[in-house]
C-alpha cells in the first residue's frame, strides 16, 4: 500500500529569481512525476509543512519540474530562503487540470495577472506544443509594475511561436522606461478581436483580478460555461478528504483547481 | 433471530475481543450518561449499558484518531506502507443507530472515491461493531427527524436488542454472521414473546422521539429550504451567541475534516501529523496573505449547516447528520440545530407569503 501523505524526496537543482518576490524552483524529484497542465502539487519544505502550487513547467517533461512561487506566507518564506542543493518533497499531482480537450479547435484566450502567469505557463507550453490544434491562442498578461512581470525572458518566444499565437502585456501604472501598455489587465479585454462564440477563456491571478476579469469577460459577451478560473482556497490533503478547499459543494483539490465559472457562479463569496 | 443470555453475551464479547481491544458503553453514576470505556478485565462491569441512548463519544475516533503521525520523512521505505498489521482488532459493543450510520458516512469520504486514506482503512477493517437498540431518547436526540430509527438499521456487524434476561441478536454483515456461527453454542432461538417485547420498546422510543421533537421541522427536508435564497441575517442571528470553540464539529460523529502539519523529530528527520480540525475557527480556511473565504463567524456557522445539509448531499449523496444531538448537548451557547431549522423554515415560509 502507498502512503499518500508521504512527500517524495526532491532536489532543488536551481533557483531563478523572477521578480523581487517571485522565484522559480527547478526541481528533480527522485522519481518522474507525470502531470497535466493545471494539476497541482503539494510542495513540502521539510519541517515547515506543505503548500499547494501548480507547476509552471512543460507538462511533457516528467523528470524535472519547475514551480514558480510568490513569497507570501509561512511555507513560501521558508522556500525563498532555500539554496540550490536543498531537499524538498512533492506529493501529487492533484486535481483535474485545464480542460485541454474543450480548447481544441477553439480560440483560446489566456488571461494572467502577477504570479498567476506561473500555472498558465504550463498551459501555454501545452498549447504551443501543437498550436495548429487551436484556432488561436491569445495571451494577455498584466502585473502591477515592470519589476513584477514574471518570465520576461519568454515573452518574445511565445509571441512568435506560431502565426495564430499572440502575447500582450500591460502594467497597472506608468513607470519610467516603460514604453508598453499601461492599464489593468482587464483593459486588454476591451475591443477583443476574438470570435467569442468559438472561444474558451482561461484566467489565473489574485482573487480580486479574477473577479474583475470574469465581470469583464461577461461584459464583452462570454458565457459562464466558456470561462475557466484558477480558484484559490486553502488546501491540505489534496484528495478531497480534509474538507477545507470547498467552493460550494466542489472541492478544488479534486474538482479544480480550475473551475468552470458556470459551476460556481452562484456560490456566495466565490471570489473571497 | 437469536437470543443470548447475559452470561453468554459476556462470553461472546470475551471471545470476540481475544487478542484485541473491547469497548462498551458504561453508565456514569453522577451524570447518568453513557461513555465508551475500554474493558481489559472480565467480568464486565455492572454498569455496562446496552439500553439508554447513544454514548457521549462518537465512533469516528476509532478509525480517524484525534491526532496521529501519517508520515516520517525522509525514510528508506519511501511511500510504501509495510507495517499494515500495527493496528489492533477492536470490538465496539453497544453502538446506536445514529453512530452506525455516521460511521458509514465517514467511510464514504475516507475510503471511497479515487483516494483512500490507508490508515483509516486499516483501522476500519479491524473494527467489529455491535449495534444496540435505544431504550429511551435523550433530550437532544432527533434521528427520527431525519427519517432514521433509534435502532441499528445499517452499518453494524451484529445488532443486539436488550430484552428480559439477555439480548436478541441479528447479524448485519458476513463477518457478524461468521462470529455468531462460530459461537453458536452461546445462542438460542429467539421466542415470539421476546420479539414482541423488543418491538414494544422500539415503538415507545419512536413515540417519545416524535413527542420530544414535535415543535421542530423535518431535518431531512431542510436541504431544499437552505438552498433557497436566504439572506445572511438569519445566520447572523443563529450564530450570535457562538463562541467559536469548535466543540460541535469535534463531537459530531460525521465531521471528518482534518489538517496536516509537519514537525521536526531531529535535525534531519520530520514527521507529518494528521489532526482533527474545525471549520468553525477563524484560521481554518485562511490562506497565505490573510485571504479568508469565510472571515465572519456567521459565515462559518452557516458553512457547518451547508456542508452537512447541502454540499455533502451533492458530492457524497447523503445528509451528513444523523440526529444524534451531540452538537446541541455540547454547545456552550445553547445553539440547537433543531431550533435553528425551525427559525430558518419560519423565515423561508414568511418570505414566500410576502
Amino acid at each position: 500500500m502507498k502512503n499518500p501523505y508521504y512527500p517524495i524526496e526532491t532536489l532543488v537543482e536551481d533557483i531563478i529569481t523572477e521578480t523581487p518576490t517571485i522565484k522559480t524552483f527547478c526541481l528533480t524529484p527522485s522519481r518522474p512525476i507525470k502531470f497535466k497542465a493545471g494539476q497541482f502539487m503539494q510542495l513540502t519544505v521539510p519541517g515547515h509543512g506543505e503548500a499547494p502550487f501548480t507547476p509552471s513547467s512543460n507538462p511533457s517533461v516528467t523528470e524535472k519540474m519547475e514551480i514558480t512561487i510568490l513569497r507570501t506566507g509561512k511555507v513560501t518564506d521558508a522556500l525563498h530562503a532555500l539554496k540550490p542543493g536543498a531537499e524538498v518533497g512533492l506529493r501529487g499531482p492533484f486535481g483535474k487540470g485545464y480542460p485541454m480537450d474543450k480548447m481544441e479547435g477553439k480560440e483560446v484566450l489566456v488571461v494572467g495577472g502577477g504570479v498567476g502567469l506561473a500555472p498558465l505557463r504550463s498551459l501555454i507550453y501545452a498549447l504551443l506544443e501543437n498550436p495548429k490544434k487551436y484556432k488561436r491562442v491569445s495571451i494577455k498578461y498584466g502585473a502591477r509594475v515592470p519589476e513584477e512581470l514574471c518570465f520576461r525572458r519568454l515573452y518574445e518566444e511565445w509571441a512568435k511561436a506560431a502565426p495564430n499565437v499572440d502575447f500582450t502585456v500591460t502594467i497597472d501604472v506608468p513607470a519610467p522606461n516603460w514604453t508598453g501598455r499601461v492599464g489593468l489587465v482587464t483593459t486588454l479585454l476591451d475591443g477583443l478581436d476574438i470570435n467569442l462564440e468559438d472561444s474558451i477563456a482561461v484566467s489565473c491571478g489574485p482573487e480580486i483580478m479574477l473577479k474583475f476579469v470574469t465581470l469583464k469577460l461577461l461584459e464583452v459577451g462570454y458565457k459562464p460555461p466558456q470561462i475557466y478560473l484558477s480558484m484559490n482556497r486553502k488546501m491540505s490533503c489534496g484528495m478531497g478528504k480534509c474538507g477545507r478547499c470547498n467552493v460550494g459543494h466542489y472541492y478544488l483539490c479534486v474538482d479544480g483547481p480550475d473551475m468552470c465559472y458556470d459551476k460556481i457562479k452562484n456560490v456566495q463569496n466565490v471570489f473571497g | 433471530m437469536h437470543f443470548i443470555d447475559s452470561t453468554n453475551f459476556e462470553r461472546f464479547l470475551k471471545k470476540l475481543s481475544t487478542g484485541g481491544e473491547l469497548f462498551v458503553p458504561v453508565r456514569r453514576a453522577e451524570t447518568g450518561k453513557l461513555h465508551l470505556e475500554r474493558i481489559e478485565l472480565f467480568p464486565l462491569p455492572d454498569d455496562l449499558a446496552l439500553d439508554g441512548y447513544r454514548t457521549v463519544e462518537p465512533l469516528k475516533g476509532f478509525a480517524q484518531l484525534l491526532r496521529y503521525p501519517v508520515a516520517d520523512y525522509p525514510s528508506t521505505e519511501g511511500d510504501d506502507i509495510s507495517d499494515g498489521n500495527a493496528f489492533p482488532n477492536v470490538v465496539i459493543a453497544g453502538a446506536r443507530g445514529c453512530d452506525l450510520a455516521a460511521m458509514q458516512l465517514v467511510d464514504k469520504v475516507q475510503v471511497e472515491g479515487e483516494f483512500t486514506d490507508p490508515f483509516y482503512a486499516m483501522r476500519r477493517d479491524r473494527m467489529l461493531v455491535i449495534g444496540a437498540d435505544c431504550s429511551e431518547c435523550g433530550e437532544t436526540c432527533f434521528c427520527t427527524l431525519l427519517g432514521a430509527k433509534p435502532w441499528p438499521e445499517k452499518g453494524h456487524d451484529i445488532a443486539v436488542s436488550k430484552v428480559q434476561g439477555g439480548c436478541l441478536v441479528e447479524a448485519g454483515t458476513e463477518r457478524g454472521e461468521k462470529a455468531i456461527k462460530e459461537n453458536k453454542e452461546l445462542f438460542a432461538e429467539a421466542r415470539e414473546a421476546q420479539i414482541t417485547m423488543r418491538d414494544e420498546i422500539r415503538a415507545k422510543v419512536v413515540k417519545d422521539l416524535d413527542e420530544k421533537n414535535k415543535a421542530y421541522p423535518r431535518a431531512d427536508g431542510m436541504t431544499e429550504i437552505i438552498r433557497g435564497a436566504l439572506n445572511d441575517e438569519i445566520w447572523d442571528a443563529i450564530s450570535s451567541r457562538c463562541v467559536e470553540c469548535g466543540a460541535c464539529t469535534n463531537i459530531c460523529p460525521t465531521c471528518y475534516c482534518f489538517l496536516l502539519y509537519d514537525q521536526k523529530t531531529d535535525r534531519s528527520h520530520f514527521q507529518r501529523i494528521f489532526a482533527w480540525d474545525s471549520c468553525q475557527v477563524t484560521g481554518y480556511a485562511r490562506m497565505a496573505g490573510m485571504l479568508n473565504p469565510r472571515p465572519r463567524l456567521s459565515d462559518r456557522v452557516k458553512h457547518r449547516f451547508y456542508h452537512k445539509y447541502d454540499y455533502l448531499p451533492l458530492s457524497h449523496g447523503a445528509i451528513y447528520c444523523t440526529g444524534c444531538g451531540r452538537c446541541i448537548d455540547t454547545c456552550s451557547a445553547s445553539i440547537d440545530m433543531r431550533d435553528s431549522f425551525r427559525r430558518i423554515k419560519d423565515e423561508a415560509g414568511g418570505k414566500k407569503k410576502a
